[in-house]
């Protein structure tokens, strides 16, 4: 099935794009996404640990709702990821 | 009574904040500006480019001011929270933190509370500019899963 993951924060320098499109087992779920993301950091930052860090310390959201790594994701579902935060 | 927003930098209002909080049952009102400031960790900074997840600041804000009402016994609160999104040069306004209350105890508490909430879970990055450096996102705090 098809995931869209919005990139926010320092996760915008992973694709030209705002979004990377991921292709997922049927029944996949967060983790599965968090598990190639990191897989994407791996190919494109081979030798920088801080992207790796920073994907695992991520949360991931629903539209304004964070979701845990066990929420189930359907077909054409659009996630965001979230590095750590810093505004004011 | 409540307002907020991400906003880009053109439209970030001291004008707009003031009209709103007036109100004549409060007897004090005060407002936080933050600004982008010329130096951080021994660099010279010339501007931030502010990311924000628009809907997650909104609802996180709301959050914040209802939170604040109940944790401050606050009588006639009125707050007004706009934050830029986007490019901001140096100097330039990154967040406006607008608020009234019967007495000046209060809205010292809220303005606070209110800016303090915000760093630890407003989904909003940083991303530094520096003279003859490259840009550089700024370390962030790991945003934690209510239960």
């Amino acid at each position: 099935m098809k995931i869209k993951v919005e990139l926010f924060g320092v996760c915008r320098e992973l694709s030209d794009k705002d979004h990377i499109d991921l292709e997922l087992n049927e029944n996949s779920k967060i983790k599965d996404v968090r598990d190639q993301m990191i897989e994407i950091v791996k190919t494109k930052f081979p030798e920088n640990n801080n992207y790796l860090e920073m994907v695992e310390k991520s949360a991931f959201s629903s539209k304004d709702e964070i979701i845990e790594d066990t929420y189930k994701l359907k077909n054409n579902d659009a996630v965001s990821i979230i590095p750590p935060i810093g505004g004011g | 009574m409540f307002h907020c927003d991400v906003v880009d930098i053109k439209n970030i209002s001291l004008d707009k904040a003031q009209k709103f909080i007036e109100s004549h049952k409060c007897g004090a009102s005060l407002f936080f500006i933050g600004t982008v400031r010329n130096h951080n960790n021994e660099k010279e900074v010339t501007g931030i480019t502010y990311d924000s997840h628009d809907a997650m600041v909104k609802k996180s804000f709301e959050e914040i001011y209802n939170e604040a009402i109940k944790k401050l016994d606050l009588q006639h609160p009125v707050a007004f929270v706009e934050h830029a999104k986007g490019y901001v040069p140096l100097g330039g306004i990154s967040i406006i933190i607008a608020v009234a209350c019967k007495h000046r105890k209060q809205v010292y508490d809220f303005s606070r509370f209110i800016i303090e909430e915000i760093k630890k879970r407003t989904p909003i990055w940083k991303k530094e500019h520096y003279k003859g450096e490259d840009a550089e996102w700024l370390d962030g705090q790991k945003l934690e899963i209510k239960k």
